[in-house]
């Protein structure tokens, strides 16, 4: 990083040029984004800047532009014809805020990116005595190394691409992670606080995930809320981290013939 | 000087949040008998509380049709035997675990014809319940207070993996990896348990299939009975490989080779026109990666 300086004239046409080399060479399925950090107040091009942001439109690149100093027309026109977005930070705690609004995916465009079915290889962790020969480094290796389904070779790390027979390695986990997003749980429902539910059978006086008391003080109900499939009762501090981290309802994973787990697919 | 509470919590506090696998038709076709077992889980629980006097100790059944708590060391609902005769964690267990069973059986009887008789393969045990429910608890220990013990959860599974909680346990998972949770298995079955493996491999824990069920009581005292500080310089089993090998979304078998639809990450055995999750239909003039790069390879 020390020797890292800035020395020249900023040029957006070279960054793009060499952005559109990289992502060129994405298959159709991916999409393709760039996010620009601008502090410059000009650009100075080898060529005809417009050109290259219809070269960009063209692969379908949508680039957007972050920018440090002052808002510049050439940056509004890149990022409206690509279909990004273009601000301009104000101090630093908004220019966090302006890149961390980048962290989520932006919503895909379906005619973008068609959908393709693409063949992955799923590697199975060798034991830690296991020596063999790595492809990535061309020396022995002992120890923890991933197997190529197809042809047998170790690999390091994944997720990656056998050098030898091209299959898309990947592990299980990689893609599981985002599976939270096909089966979102339902938002649960707030247990209204009428005297009768004290008495109603359906009322439990602990919370089905953690066990904590629903009950206030003075052995009234306090706040709870309630899975509409399972309907179990849950405290709120579970209702928080069920929908933000856990992303099971504890309720309908414990019980086999509930109505949940008769129409789940996986 | 440290001052006395704080001194009290030393580094080796542990909250141990133990699923006990009580599937009934993995126990009547097991050659160990579930009460043997029990005796060695109970005399290591046991043991475990004698360590520290603020260690904690929840246990969870994971039943074929229901989990549910059994026991909650730190909990004041606890009450010994009438008698006297046995520590409230042995009569509690014991009585909870009971009761627990006979309802797990009578919640089995509409159904139970298509239970047993669907498929070849015994219904599995509820895994990715007993991880939630564990996970629900252990976010209340870490809300208790600054100071609170180090949790970690163990699983006692010998039912084999059902591919149906696939999508559920590995959330649990991830989960229990973003609360730095390490999830210990102690796996008794047949074959390794793939999602076993990944869970311990991927939360940091320790995954174990004793060789010799007679001395089970030795593997836990001297493997999973460790703390979190302690393991940085004990020497404990090594991996013999994880199995990351993930089950398709068509026939739920385990497939080592498949196809990803790019759009929602499903995985399928064999080629499809379309995808059942997300309802994109392939695009016939794409060709996937595979085939260009045989085109490259033939060139």
């Amino acid at each position: 990083m020390g020797k890292l300086e800035c020395s020249g004239d900023a040029s957006l046409q070279n960054a793009l040029e060499l952005v559109l080399g990289y992502l060129n060479q994405i298959p159709s399925y991916g999409h393709r984004e760039v996010l620009i950090l601008y502090s410059a107040l000009s650009t100075c091009d080898p060529g005809d800047l417009m050109e290259t942001i219809q070269k960009c439109k063209k692969s379908k690149i949508r680039c957007s532009v972050i920018g440090l100093a002052a808002e510049m027309f050439i940056c509004k026109h890149l990022s409206q014809e690509t279909g990004g977005t273009y601000a301009v930070a104000l101090d630093e705690s908004h220019l966090k805020e302006l890149v961390l609004e980048h962290a989520p995916p932006p919503p895909a465009i379906a005619e973008y990116a068609t959908a393709n079915l693409i063949k992955m290889g799923f590697p199975q962790r060798a034991a830690e005595s296991a020596v063999a020969i790595c492809t990535c480094h061309e020396e022995a290796r002992i120890g923890g190394g991933y197997t190529c389904p197809r042809c047998k070779v170790r690999v390091c790390e994944l997720p990656t691409e056998c050098r030898i027979c091209g299959l898309t390695l990947i592990s299980s986990p990689h893609l599981a992670r985002s599976y939270h997003h096909l089966f979102p749980i339902v938002p649960f429902d707030e247990v209204s606080q009428t005297p009768q539910n004290v008495s109603s059978h359906g009322f439990s006086s602990d919370c089905f995930g953690c066990q904590q008391s629903l009950l206030s003080q003075g052995n009234k109900p306090g706040l709870s809320v309630t899975c509409p499939k399972c309907k179990q009762h849950f405290c709120l501090d579970c209702d928080i981290y069920i929908h933000e981290s856990l992303h099971n309802c504890p309720g309908c994973e414990s019980f086999r013939h509930s109505n949940s787990t008769a129409t789940r697919m996986v | 000087m440290p001052s006395a509470p704080s001194k009290l919590y030393s580094d080796d506090v542990s909250l141990l949040v133990v699923t006990l696998d009580t599937n009934p038709f993995f126990w009547s076709t097991f050659s160990f008998p579930f009460s043997e077992f029990l005796s060695h889980v109970l005399a290591f629980l046991n043991s475990i509380l004698l360590l520290s006097q603020l260690n904690q100790v929840v246990v969870i059944a994971t039943g074929c049709n229901s989990c549910t708590y059994l026991y909650d060391s730190s909990s004041d609902k606890s009450h010994g035997s009438t008698s006297g005769s046995m520590p409230s964690l042995y009569s509690d267990l014991l009585h909870n675990l009971e009761v627990f069973l006979a309802r797990d059986q009578q919640l089995a009887k509409p159904w139970g014809n298509a239970a047993a008789g669907g498929g070849g393969a015994p219904p599995s045990s509820l895994l990715s319940g007993s991880l939630s429910m564990a996970l629900c608890y252990i976010q209340r220990a870490f809300r208790s207070g600054p100071i609170h013990p180090q949790p970690r959860i163990l699983c006692l599974q010998g039912s084999a993996d059902g591919p149906e909680q696939y999508v559920a346990i590995m959330n649990s998972i991830f989960s229990a990896q973003h609360s730095t949770v390490p999830i210990d298995s102690c796996y008794i079955g047949s074959n390794n348990s793939a999602f076993l493996q990944q869970a311990s491999y991927i939360t940091g824990g320790i995954y174990y299939r004793p060789p010799h069920l007679d001395g089970l009581f030795q593997y836990f005292s001297t493997v999973f009975a460790t703390d979190l500080h302690s393991r940085a310089f004990l020497r404990l089993p090594k991996s013999v490989g994880v199995d990351f090998r993930a089950s398709c979304f068509c026939h739920k078998q385990t497939i080592d080779m498949g196809y990803v639809c790019s759009v929602c990450l499903s995985i399928f055995c064999e080629h499809h026109d379309k995808c059942s999750t997300c309802g994109s239909v392939f695009g016939q003039s794409q060709s996937n990666v595979a085939s260009s790069t045989n085109r490259k390879r033939k060139a």
